[in-house]
């Protein structure tokens, strides 16, 4: 009986993975591949194109059935003769840019492009200064007069004095 | 460069990445945009699962059209299938009620319908090409186009009775405001077609 249960039990812990990843699961091999040169920008087209579903992975990295039917497309697109401005152009128009994995460098994109950049360079420049300021001759023997604290009175007071006559006085004694 | 320029140009890259993390903190980031609102629904050609015979877009204009793309593999299809049927049931005198197959078999597809009911055509979508045309992000999604064939709007996973009773209304209001404006003739994408 034990064992029966334990086998019902892994049957049923190997089902849930296959049921859970039938959603991705690839029914229908994609279609025929082209020759190897439109095949190699078949590919390279897809590898910058993003999975709808996966999201994060390119379509032609995933295994998914929407994926899969984009290769599909993006395979047919090619093999009609469309440019790789075309066929980026057709999934742009369903999906926006953001189907596109590395964003086009122009207009508003380029802030996110150019600004790492710029900003180290800023902060070479910022190091650099500080660096230089470090170098700087040292400071001249009047200015560090004038940074050190101010001595003390130059006449002692009355009271000093004063005090100063008797301990003398006791030490001639 | 002096000091001043330094700080006005470090002020001006903060704002920008400021402003480009804002737009990004504002949206979901799983959700897949979709360009097709208000423009002409892709034409097509596909066979239907049942008869054999071809159906087109054009075969559909006059009537507000719910098009679901499914899949026998899917789980959430097969909860919302009911609601469909019921649908189509319900308010198929005034809109048509499409199904179309994504990537599965047309055995699979079939045996599907036998046991959960088909009472509206169902197309099969060899290769996918009609669902990427109509930018597709997975199954199940409806699409509802209105009687002059341009794309509502789309809704992403299993609809159920309620929201499939509100988008036929909305489908029905867009109709009757056609009809009480009648505009000139829109354009429909024929790039993409079936053979």
């Amino acid at each position: 009986m034990s064992s029966h249960l334990r086998r019902g039990a892994l049957l049923l812990l190997l089902l849930i993975p296959s049921l859970a990843l039938a959603q991705y699961a690839l029914l229908k091999a994609g279609s025929t591949p082209l020759d190897p040169e439109r095949e190699a920008r078949v590919e390279a087209l897809s590898k910058k194109l993003r999975c709808p579903l996966c999201q994060g992975m390119s379509i032609w990295d995933s295994t998914s059935a929407p994926a899969v039917a984009q290769v599909d497309t993006v395979r047919r697109l090619v093999s009609e003769g469309k440019s790789d401005e075309e066929v980026r152009a057709y999934f742009i128009a369903r999906y926006g840019e953001w189907i596109l994995l590395q964003p086009k460098a122009e207009g508003f994109n380029l802030v996110v492009w150019l600004a790492p950049g710029v900003l180290l360079l800023l902060g070479f420049a910022v190091i650099a200064a500080q660096l230089r300021k470090g170098k700087a001759a040292p400071p001249e023997p009047t200015q560090l007069a004038a940074a050190a604290p101010a001595p003390a009175a130059a006449a002692p007071s009355e009271e000093l004095a004063e005090y100063l006559g008797r301990v003398r006085k006791e030490m001639d004694s | 460069m002096t000091r001043a320029t330094l700080t006005t140009l470090f002020g001006m890259i903060c704002i920008g990445l400021l402003v480009v993390f804002w737009m990004a903190f504002g949206s979901d980031p799983h959700a897949v945009p979709f360009l097709l609102v208000g423009k002409p629904a892709p034409d097509f050609v596909m066979k239907d699962l049942r008869s054999g015979e071809r159906m087109t877009l054009a075969q559909l204009k006059g009537k507000p059209t719910v098009m679901n793309f499914w899949a026998s593999w899917c789980g959430p299809c097969r909860v919302e299938h009911p609601y469909l049927e019921w649908g189509a049931k319900q308010y198929g005198q005034d809109v048509n009620f499409v199904g179309v197959v994504f990537e599965d078999s047309e055995e699979q597809a079939l045996q599907f319908l036998r046991e959960n009911g088909a009472s509206y055509p169902q197309l099969f979508d060899e290769r996918g090409q009609i669902s990427v045309d109509y930018a597709l992000s997975g199954v199940p999604e409806t699409y509802f186009i209105d009687d002059q064939g341009i794309i509502l709007d789309k809704f992403i996973g299993p609809l159920n009775p309620n929201q499939l009773t509100e988008w036929v209304r909305k489908l029905q209001a867009r109709k009757a405001k056609n009809q009480a404006v009648p505009s000139a003739p829109t354009p429909t994408n024929t790039t993409q077609t079936q053979p």
